[in-house]
This record gives C-alpha cells, structure tokens and sequence, in this order.
C-alpha cells in the first residue's frame, strides 16, 4: 500500500486490534482517560529482551520430542509471568513513574489471556485455519498467541486501558506467524511443517523481535 | 501506445519460448522386425492369435479391483479362478486420452503438447500414421483389425488398418448411455462372424463422462460398472472355449475424486489392467494374486492421501506394447520403451523366452542411442544371468528412456527469455518514473515469481494468493481503522469464499463449503443460487426500466436453465424453485402434455441459445445505447458489468453459482473502503483486481494442472454437431469466469479526459505482472528442464501462464476492457 497514505493514517489512527475483544469494549473507557492519564511507554533498553522466549523454542525444536505443542504452552505461562515481573513492568513507565507489579493484576491478565484466546482462535480460522478440523491444534496455537500477547495484556490493564501502545507489540506476533505460515505447502514432508507447529514457531520469533525492540517503534 | 508495444513483445517472447520448450518429439521411423533367431521366432506359434482388446476410459484400477468401488464381479470372479490375471497399470501423465492411446499402442513416452491437442480435435499432427505401434505390427502381418468405440482412434490411425469400425464422439460429456450403447451394439455381429477378424478394438468412454460429471463416486457408477462387467462376460462367452483368444481389458487412465484426470496424482496415473483367457488356468497365477482373494479391501484407516491405487502386480503401461507382440510373436514397435512383464513371459514357449528378452533389449537400446548421447545400458549376459537380473537391468534403461525423451530448441529458449527480460526492465523502468509509484504490484509479483521455483508452490498457487491476501486484509484492518466493519465483512466473505472449494493438487478438504451444499443441502443450495441471482436482477437496475427489463429476462433464463440442467442430470432441486421452472419452461416451448423430464430434457438446447443470443443481442445494444445517450439507461457500465455477470452464473456449476453472492456482497464492501482510504488510487485498485482474479480463480476448485480443467459447462447450447470453436471459448469463459468477474472491479464511470489515461495505467500493472512473473516462470522452466516434475507440473503451469495471458489479458483485458472504455 502506499507509503504516503500509511503516515498519514498512523498519524490519525484510534485504537483498534482485530483479535482483541476487550479492546473495543473498553474504547471509550480509553477515550475519557487520555486527558486525565499521562504518556506510557517503555524503556529503550537491552533488559526487556524476553530471552526465555529463545530458550523455550530450543527446548521446543532440539529437546522435546516430536514438538510438543502443549508441554511448549506449560513452559510459556509460568515464564510470561516471570518474564512481566522482573523484565517488562521494570522497564515501563507510565507518566514519569515506574509502575509496580500489581499481584491482582497478573491474576486478571491471565484469565483475560485465556478469555482472550477464543476470539484469537476465531481470528486464526478467519486467516484460513480450518473449520472443523484440527481445532485442538488451532485452540493451543491461540493460547500460545494470547500468552506471548501477556505482557502486553497485562500492560493494557495495567495502565488504564491505553492499548494504541501496546498495539504493536499484538502486530508482531501476528506477523512472525503470518510469515511463517509460508512453509507450510511446501512438500519437502517434515515432521515441522504440520499445523500448527510452523506458526507457533513464527509467533515466537515474531513476538521476540516485538519485545526486544517494540520500544523503538512508535 | 508503449504499453500496446511491450505487450506484443511479451507475447511474442512467451510464444518464442513456447516454441522452443514443447519441439516435436524423436521418433524413430520405420518398423520392428526381428533381429535374433528369426527362423525360430516365425516358426514358433504364437501364444495366441485372436485379441479383444476392451478399453475402458478413466478405468481407475480400484474400479477393477476394490471392495467398495468395484462392481466388476464377472472380473472378480475370473481373477480368482485363475482365469485372469490382474495388474494396475502406471499410465505416464499427461493422463488425458490422447497421448495414453499413443502411450497404449507405440509404447512411447508422451510427448506434451498432445495433451492440449487432445482437445483441439481436428488436428491432423497428431497422427501415428508413420509411427511403429502394435496395431501397425498386427496390420503388416495381414491380421484383421476391426474397431468400434472413441473416435480418437480413428485420427491417430489410417482408416485402412481398419477393415469395420466406427466411432463414436468422446467430447460430448453428458452422454453417459448412448455413447456405449453405439460400441455395444455391434458386438453380437461381430462375434458371429469371429472367425473372420483377428483383432477387436473396444473404446467405452460412458465410464469417463460420469467421472466428469459426477466424481469417481458418483451414483451412476454402479450401473456402468455392472453395465460394463456384462459385456466382459458376454464377450468371454462369446469367445468360446478356445484357448487361443485373449481378452484385455484396460483402462487408459484413471482419475481423481472429482472425476478429472489429466494430472499425475495416484488416483489418475493407476490404471486398470487385466487380461482373461481359459489359457492362463493351466498356470499358477501371478505371485502378488496367488494369495489374495477379490474384490480387495481397502484398509479403512487410509487417509486419501495415502491410498495408492496400487492393487496386484505393479506395471508400467507401456509395458503392455512388447508383451503383447511378444504373446503374439510379432516384431516390437520400435519406439516403445516398455519392458516385457515377467509374469506373462511364462506363457511363452521356453525356448523363446531369452530371445525375446533379447529382442526387447536390443529394441530399447536402438531407442536409447538415437535419443541420449550418454551410454545408459549395461551389457547383459543373456545365457546366464536370471530372466529377474535381464528385467531389472531393463527397467533401469526404461526409466532413463522415460526422462529423456524430448529435445529442447535452447537457442529459441534463450532468446526468448532475453526478449522478455527487456521487456520486463522497460515496463519497471517505467513504474519506477512515475511519481505516484506503488510497491504493492511490484511486490505481488515478485513473490508469485520467486515462488515458481518450487514445485509445490505451483500446485499449491492458491496457498500463495491466500496468504497474500490475508497479509492485506491484516494491513487494511490495522491501518484503515475508521472502515472496521467493511474490513470484517471482507475479511469473513474472503474466508468463505476460501473455504468454498478445493484447489490445490495435494491436499484434500473433505468439509469443503461446495460439496457440502451439493452432497448434504442441496435445497439451501438452490435457494443460495436463486438469491445470487436475484440478488443481480435488482442491484442497480431498480430506477432504469429497460435496464430492469433486460436483467429481470437474463435471470430468469439463467435460472430456467440451470434449474433443467441439474433435473436432466439427476440432481435434486427444491420442489418450489423446480414448479417456477417448469411453468415457465411450458410455455417457452409452447408444449404440454409432456413428461417434465422430457420438457426439462428437450429445453436446454434452446434455452441456452435462447440465452446466448439474448447476452449478444443486449451486450451490443446497451453498448451503442450507451455511447450514443450515455444516460437513457442509466449508468451503462454497470449494465454491461451486469450482462456479463449473468453469462458467467450461467457459465458456471450449480454448487459454485453461490460465490457469486458473496462476490457482491465483498465487492459492494471493498468498494466502500478503498472510496474512503484510496480513493482515485488506480495502481491499488488494479492490484486488488488482479489478486482476486487469481485468487477466486483458485477458489473456484482451478488449480495449475490440466485436470480440472472443467468441460461441463462447454457444451452449453451445442448439439452433436459441435463446432469446435464454440466450445472453446465456452470452455474458457466457464473456466475464468470469476476472473472474468474481478477484472471488472476497476471498470468504473470516470471523466473523459481522463479515462484512458488510467486504461493504460490498468494496463500496466497487469503487463508488470505477467512480465515479472513471466520472466521467473520461464527461467525456472529452462532451469529445471531435466526436472522430474518438468512435464507434470512445471509445463502445465506454463500453458495456463500463456491462456492467463492470451485469454485473460489480452481478449478481456484489452478488447472488451477498450470496448467498455469507449463507452464510459
């Protein structure tokens, strides 16, 4: 698409994110507060790359046998949460002040994560996913989807509902697994080339380049 | 007027190419003869002497052999006494009729071109009149040939080996019975007077047409199966109790689960072969039938992808060519590159045995020294080494025979693609001076150029644009953000339209939204149909009269007509829809007191003429209306837009009629977006325009193989007595008609001055795509000339490049689009 027209409507744009439900909901929420609520963003700094990202894909690819997609989700909650508390609340500021880790608030970012991951499901099968078939697969890709999303959902809670920030971070998730789903027709016939593995791989990626260097993107 | 320029070189580059990548094959002239002990092998009687060769079209070999499909019990009921012998048979792609008869008869691998000349009937190059085959064997040792059945046939051979035939026309698909029938018919005389012939040639194509109509698992396939199991066992009656005659039956290819076959999937590669006479009960059976007892039992958790169609021994097709000269002792074709099956060699007379081995390999390697430079056969031992190690060493050099068989003019390959490469770095110089430029187009075509290089991508191309489009519609969600509901609505009609059918080559879906519609609710698909074409006869004629008129008859003719189609080919239709028809039907042709099949049966021919007529007729009046009082009917592009619509539904199958609603609905959506974000963005416009074309071409179930091509929708209006040209273009129309529909997306009313400006603008994206994604077809071509998939997907893909090109760009995209501009 044009360049000239892509300025332009970043410039302009409100909040939106397709997968993210609670977004539009809390919309006008959002609009009330952004008068009354100071600038987020995060810190351009080397401590908020989430390297146990890097260390689950190993595990996932070289480590677990025939890639085990779901024991992949087991390692990636508790390591998200971690991940929020020591790395990505540290290196948010909200005004001019650090925010504190709100223990409620990571409760209530993980049920929205799980809440979150049906609508993701939904938006997965509108990108060509099937139907009917394999939806165990599709249903595990999604909550890898929301969860790699957790810290940015916790975020979204986190500082009243200023989601345009944190919208990027969302982009390049689905992108690394927009990009990665290029593999799949290929016939060279591995075992990592069976849905849903390729896009889980994607996502990673995707959400690791996102959160070392979503901060130097506006 | 560059742009008029460039595209001729385009196409001249394309056709230099195609010239020198599909050159006429070498063959070698003149007959076999024997070559070693020839007083022995004349003097020997042969195994037998009397044939009845009963080809089956599209005989898929687990028609013969599978518990589930097969209904071959006379077959079954031979093989298992030991009375015949079985074998599945791997017919070489391109596995359309043509090429497998020449496959059938010289034992020659095919030569590419023939599966396009398979439909273009009339032509004489094709011949095999100078060509080694058996039938030319049987005919110069004064054997009497007799042939009835698929008048293919009769073009490929002189009509004077021939001492009583006649054909019967194979293109008229929905004939399932009376084509038999004609073949059938003559059997009874025939076998009166068998001791006057020594060959009969049996062609039934009834198999193949409900293939094409209705899958390998339509309802007809039963009777046909039985149909044609009793005129095996009539035949073998028939025959006697003499042991000299051999019945065989075989199929020339198979065919997928749609009943299309042209491709080299399993399904359509695995043909049947079986050959039956009392002669073979005195010998044990093959090794992979002694102990299996048909029908065979398909293991029930195979998936369709695993199943392999490969039922008891395993041959190749053209193995057939020497085995039966060699059963009938007469010299081997010389260009076959089959290998005698081992099996069948126990038939012959022991002291023969290693000779004729030795015939054959001296055959095969006579062959290979005038078609490689490379020395591709070992010496074989002929005394000592075991008949096993003589017929590998001979596969071997058939398979090594079967990768080399064409030559490639390389100098006219060359040229071609620095023609195109000059070309191509024209129209890309100009795209990078205009100041408004677009990387979008450049970027489609890129990637749908790099993705050529690999041969799953060429089978898989609907995955490519899928992902393209997905890619777009994200961007468009993010960015456009104010249009989310239009974005949504895009996004969901592109999913169904996506999930609508199958493409692709290799993948099967069996939730597809079409076979759902035509298999489990067929009512909710004709009111889906009727609404779609409701839906057309009101949008945007309802404030013009005439215009009103002229869709309002357009629909209603579309609908007659599909609806008597579907009845006179068995299909269920709602009872309300079908009593609209059938009043309206009654007083078309005036008739009553007739059956309604009958009426339904005895409309369609004139209906669709009626139809035809009436697009031509309007198409021309709303054309000269418009330009000579461009508001008396309104808006006259859209009027034409709606005119072509109803010859594309009528153009199109009952279960795909529905996407053409979707298509509204998406397009009225679209429209809205781009009037908000890019308004006047002609470039943008005429890149969604290409992408969808592609993508709903897709969709529609095409693919880049030649098997799904679909003719059912070419003999719209056309009696026996077709004309050829006709059916071609039908063909296409029905093949492209939802590109045919996107390629109208950017025909909008614009002002004078400027609306040929964005013609040539329009233009110019698309000749950036062909000529980019071009540039990389052809050099992937060249480069993997020796690739094994060469003939079966990369060829393919390049002939539909050249009718994209020809057909899409330059009839619709030129001479219509400039006729339409003119009126704008």
């Amino acid at each position: 698409m044009p360049v000239k027209k892509r300025t332009n409507a970043i410039k302009k744009k409100s909040v939106t994110f397709s997968d993210d439900t609670t977004v539009t909901q809390n919309e006008h929420n959002k609009k009330d507060k952004d008068s009354e609520h100071p600038p987020v963003s995060v810190k351009k700094t080397i401590f908020t790359i989430p390297i146990h990202l890097l260390g689950l894909l190993y595990c996932y690819i070289f480590v677990s046998e025939s890639f085990d997609t779901l024991k992949l989700l087991c390692g990636l909650i508790p390591t998200q949460i971690l991940y929020v508390i020591l790395q990505f609340n540290r290196n948010t500021v909200y005004g001019n002040k650090r925010l504190k880790v709100n223990v409620l608030l990571i409760f209530i970012a993980v049920f929205a994560a799980l809440g979150v991951s049906l609508p993701i499901m939904l938006g997965i099968i509108l990108f060509g996913a099937p139907l009917i078939d394999k939806s165990k697969e599709t249903l595990l890709l999604a909550l890898h989807a929301s969860f790699l999303a957790y810290p940015a959902i916790y975020s979204v809670f986190n500082c009243n509902f200023k989601v345009g920030t944190w919208k990027k971070y969302f982009i390049f998730i689905i992108l690394g697994g927009w990009i990665s789903c290029i593999v799949i027709p290929l016939d060279w016939d591995r075992e990592w080339q069976a849905w849903p593995i390729p896009v889980v791989i994607g996502s990673y990626i995707g959400a690791f380049f996102g959160y070392s260097t979503g901060s130097y993107f506006l | 007027m560059l742009s008029l320029k460039l595209l001729l070189f385009q196409l001249i580059a394309i056709t230099i190419f195609c010239v020198g990548f599909f050159p006429s094959k070498n063959v070698l002239q003149g007959s076999g003869e024997f070559n070693f002990e020839k007083e022995l092998q004349l003097t020997t009687k042969p195994v037998f002497t009397k044939l009845v060769f009963v080809v089956i079209d599209a005989l898929r070999s687990d028609f013969l052999y599978e518990e589930q499909n097969s209904h071959f019990h006379f077959v079954h009921r031979v093989l298992n006494s030991g009375e015949a012998w079985g074998f599945t048979a791997f017919s070489n792609p391109p596995t359309v009729t043509l090429p497998r008869l020449k496959g059938i008869t010289t034992g020659s691998t095919p030569n590419f071109l023939d599966a396009i000349l398979n439909v273009a009937e009339d032509d004489v190059s094709s011949s095999l009149k100078d060509q080694d085959s058996w039938l030319m064997q049987f005919y110069k040792h004064n054997k009497n040939i007799r042939f009835f059945g698929d008048d293919t046939w009769l073009k490929l051979f002189p009509l004077n080996i021939f001492s009583e035939y006649e054909g019967t026309n194979s293109f008229f698909v929905s004939d399932f019975e009376q084509v038999d029938l004609n073949v059938t018919r003559h059997l009874e005389k025939q076998f009166k007077e068998k001791e006057q012939w020594d060959v009969l040639i049996l062609h039934y194509l009834g198999l193949d047409h409900i293939g094409h109509k209705g899958g390998s698992q339509s309802k007809f396939m039963k009777g046909k199966h039985e149909e044609m199991d009793s005129i095996l066992e009539d035949i073998y009656n028939s025959i006697g109790d003499t042991e000299d005659t051999l019945l065989c039956v075989m199929g020339d290819h198979g065919m997928n689960n749609g009943g299309n076959h042209g491709g080299s999937s399993s399904g359509e590669t695995s043909a049947g072969l079986t050959m039956i006479s009392k002669k073979f009960k005195k010998l044990a059976k093959p090794k992979d039938q002694i102990n299996t007892v048909l029908p065979i039992k398909w293991n029930e958790n195979l998936t369709e992808e695993e199943k392999d169609y490969k039922f008891l021994s395993f041959v190749q097709q053209v193995d057939f060519v020497p085995t039966l000269s060699a059963l009938f002792n007469l010299p081997m074709p010389i260009n076959s590159v089959g290998v005698l099956i081992p099996e069948l060699l126990r038939l012959l007379d022991p002291k023969l045995t290693r000779t004729k081995l030795k015939e054959n390999f001296s055959q095969l390697t006579e062959l290979s020294k005038s078609l490689t430079t490379r020395n591709i056969y070992n010496a074989i031992d002929f005394q000592n080494d075991t008949i096993e190690d003589i017929i590998s060493q001979m596969q071997s050099v058939q398979s090594e025979l079967m990768k080399s068989a064409t030559n490639y003019n390389m100098n006219a390959i060359y040229i071609a693609i620095i023609l195109l490469s000059i070309v191509t770095l024209i129209i890309i110089h100009k795209a990078f001076s205009n100041y408004k430029f677009n990387i979008l187009p450049v970027a489609v075509s890129l990637i749908i150029g790099l993705s050529s290089f690999a041969s799953s991508f060429i089978e898989e191309e609907h995955q490519i644009w899928w992902w393209l489009i997905t890619g777009m519609c994200a961007f468009s969600l993010v960015y456009n953000s104010d249009s989310k509901f239009s974005n949504f609505i895009v996004f969901l009609c592109l999913r169904l339209i996506r999930g609508w059918n199958n493409s692709g080559q290799k993948y099967y879906y069996p939730f597809a939204l079409s076979s759902l519609l035509k298999l489990k609710y067929v009512n909710y698909q004709w009111y889906l149909n009727t609404s779609t074409i409701l839906y057309f006869m009101f949008k945007g004629s309802m404030n013009n009269f005439p215009s009103f008129m002229s869709s309002f008859l357009l629909a209603n003719l579309c609908l007659m007509y599909k609806v008597s189609w579907a009845i006179v080919n068995q299909e269920h239709v709602p009872d309300t829809i079908k009593h609209y028809v059938l009043v309206l039907c009654t007083h078309l042709m005036s008739a009553r007191n007739v059956a309604p099949l009958q009426l339904f049966e005895s409309t369609l021919i004139p209906l669709a003429r009626l139809f035809f007529c009436c697009v031509v007729i309007l198409l021309s009046l709303t054309l000269v209306i418009g330009k000579l009082s461009p508001t008396r009917l309104g808006n006259p592009v859209s009027n034409i837009k709606k005119i072509i619509i109803f010859l594309l539904i009528f153009q199109t199958s009952p279960e795909n009629i529905g996407l053409y609603l979707l298509f509204g609905i998406l397009e009225t959506n679209l429209t809205d977006i781009i009037d908000k974000h890019y308004s006047g963005n002609t470039q943008l416009i005429t890149t969604i325009s290409l992408v969808m074309q592609y993508f709903t071409f897709y969709q529609f179930g095409n693919t880049n193989s030649i098997a799904t091509i679909d003719l059912t929708n070419a003999y719209n209006g056309v009696s026996e007595d077709y004309n050829i040209y006709f059916v071609g273009w039908m063909m296409s129309i029905s093949n492209y008609a939802p590109a045919i529909y996107w390629s109208m997306f950017p025909w909008i009313i614009d002002d004078n001055k400027q609306k040929w400006k964005k013609f040539i603008e329009r233009k110019n994206i698309i000749l950036l795509f062909n000529c980019i994604s071009g540039l990389f077809l052809l050099i992937t071509c060249t480069i993997l000339r020796y690739h094994l998939f060469i003939w079966s997907v990369f060829s393919p893909k390049l002939c539909y490049y050249m009718m994209w090109n020809i057909f899409m760009n330059v009839i619709i995209g030129w001479i219509l689009e400039t006729l339409v501009t003119y009126v704008m």
